[in-house]
């Protein structure tokens, strides 16, 4: 017994550090963030200093991040509304129907997920220069409705496989029509995987870059791509952009907070059912 | 049913396969974006970019990449998740807070590492200056920026491997390890004849997903590198945004998005054909 302890001990110090030493990427941006640049760059590394909020108030308020994370949350927000009533009924059919190509289409589905998004990328700048559309927020949610699509209908599928058919059929008999059973009884019972999707295309894309830097500009940079520009090459800069970098991960660290529970699902696209 | 399936169906056929289309008709066109003569040129694009040097040598660096980082996330990632498997308490918030690198934005992890590998100022430099040991040029070598580069997709990547391998594990039925246990097999037999054999449709799955997701791999190496120095961390997807956004040759940086693609889909179809062979029960 007293060697099971022992072992469970040293088993928690193993992971201890090893989270620490995973996590110092974080913490010493964080560091850097709160450091005037003298204390940042002194070495060795200084660790007593007198913290400053003075570069996280700069770069929201006089380098326009603000204005960034509105273009940022417009565009996420779109998205989502978009992409997730549309995946959310495609996935009920898809989960519902008793035709083999079902499967088929599925697996089409997850084909189109591996197309390397730079080959999506292309026609989607060709097509915005053409139309006069780069710099604008239609085509940048476009772009993302592409590339979550695929996804929000596999993990809303998940979530449908999982309410019995019965349900379904007990409704039917009731009088329901199959609209009316999946309004008033199906997609109450769902609401949580919902919340799920939601969120998990709302990350995906407020983290988008590629199509962020090649279609967005003045009036519809996000986030991703300003700090891009920010660079971490002058070293002047570097407290500002650490500070920007920190705040732009506050809201992924509350999205894993709410979807503790159902991060293994909507990282497998709902194949693994944590 | 497919009422239901129709709308997604029609915005998806707008958004995906019409720009799908129209990229692989580029593909056998001189499209360019400065020019005006655009006409059809059959396969020219393909036969170019394969008698080219730079495509080998960035396909060659991708692999390694791409391999190097995949396996060293699974091994790193499945070694944490077999730990806090045996771990009796506090799971819940290890491996949340391990998971955080995977959930930040690319692009601020990209910054947050080169924070950790850049030149006189950077955590790494400065811890192994203030030991007395010269560091290597981890950015400006053209050795040291693959291996930096790996460690950075490593960093960012572990977590997934890590969260849906101890998900699996736990998913287990118990029985079977008591039983390998009370037969005397020791951890490491119990790990490669029980858990790995019991463990692999589920393990070729995330793989295969990570492959898919590493040769796409932009937003880490962009920040970190940009390809450097020269193109020794130069992946397919950096040349084919070189191509495309720098130098507007649309014809020919479709056609190496098309390659990109057939190599992907040559790489999973693979992967499936493991699966199958392995076990049907994998999704």
């Amino acid at each position: 017994m007293r060697r099971k302890a022992r072992m469970q001990a040293i088993l928690l110090a193993t992971l201890i550090l090893f989270t620490f030493i995973n996590l110092i990427p974080i913490i010493w941006g964080f560091l850097i963030s709160i450091k005037q640049p003298a204390d940042a760059f002194a070495i060795p590394p200084r660790l007593i200093f007198e913290p400053t909020a003075e570069f996280h108030i700069d770069v929201w308020v006089n380098r326009g991040f603000l204005s960034f994370l509105l273009n940022s949350a417009i565009i996420a927000a779109a998205t989502v509304l978009i992409s997730v009533p549309l995946g959310t009924l495609a996935a009920y059919g898809l989960a519902r129907t008793r035709t083999k190509h079902a499967g088929k289409l599925l697996f089409g589905l997850l084909t189109i997920r591996m197309f390397p998004q730079i080959l999506l990328a292309i026609p989607f700048f060709v097509m915005a220069r053409w139309l006069g559309m780069i710099d604008t927020f239609p085509m940048m949610v476009m772009a993302m409705v592409a590339m979550n699509q695929p996804f929000t209908i596999w993990l809303m599928r998940s979530f449908f496989v999982d309410v019995p058919v019965e349900l379904d059929e007990a409704a039917m008999i009731d009088g329901c029509n199959r609209w009316q059973a999946f309004i008033r009884i199906i997609l109450p019972a769902v609401r949580p995987g919902l919340g799920v999707t939601a969120l998990f295309s709302m990350l995906l894309a407020y983290n988008e870059f590629l199509f962020a830097l090649i279609l967005t500009g003045q009036h519809t940079k996000t986030l991703p791509v300003a700090i891009a520009e920010f660079g971490g090459e002058d070293i002047n800069y570097w407290s500002i952009s650490a500070a920007g970098a920190i705040g732009i991960m506050l809201p992924a660290v509350i999205f894993t907070l709410l979807v503790q529970r159902h991060l293994i699902r909507g990282l497998t696209f709902g194949a693994v059912k944590g | 049913m497919w009422l239901f399936m129709a709308p997604s169906v029609a915005v998806m056929a707008l958004v995906l396969l019409y720009p799908f289309g129209s990229a692989l008709y580029y593909s056998f066109t001189s499209y360019y974006l400065g020019g005006t003569n655009t006409h059809f040129v059959g396969l020219d694009n393909y036969i170019a970019l394969l008698s080219e040097q730079r495509f080998w040598a960035d396909m060659l660096t991708t692999m390694i990449i791409v391999l190097c980082s995949v396996g060293l996330q699974f091994v790193v990632g499945l070694a944490v998740a077999l730990m806090l498997y045996a771990l009796s308490g506090g799971v819940r918030v290890i491996s949340l807070l391990n998971f955080l690198p995977h959930v930040v934005t690319p692009v601020v992890a990209g910054i947050f590492l080169k924070w950790m590998f850049v030149g006189r100022w950077g955590l790494l430099d400065a811890t192994l200056i203030g030991l007395n040991i010269f560091p290597p040029d981890w950015l400006g070598d053209p050795l040291w920026a693959k291996f930096s580069v790996i460690m950075a997709d490593t960093w960012k990547f572990m977590p997934f491997l890590m969260l849906v391998l101890y998900a699996g594990l736990q998913s287990f039925d118990t029985s079977l390890l008591e039983a390998a246990q009370i037969d005397g097999a020791t951890p490491w037999q119990r790990l490669r004849h029980v858990i790995l054999p019991m463990m692999k449709p589920l393990i070729l799955f995330v793989l295969a997903i990570r492959m898919m997701d590493a040769f796409r791999f932009f937003d880490l190496v962009y920040v970190l590198t940009n390809g450097g120095p020269g193109t020794a961390t130069e992946t397919i997807t950096l040349y084919t945004y070189q191509l495309a956004f720098r130098m507007l040759e649309i014809g020919r940086a479709s056609a190496l998005g098309v390659l990109t693609l057939l190599v992907v889909a040559g790489m999973i179809v693979g992967m499936i054909l493991l699966m199958q062979r392995g076990g049907r029960e994998a999704i």
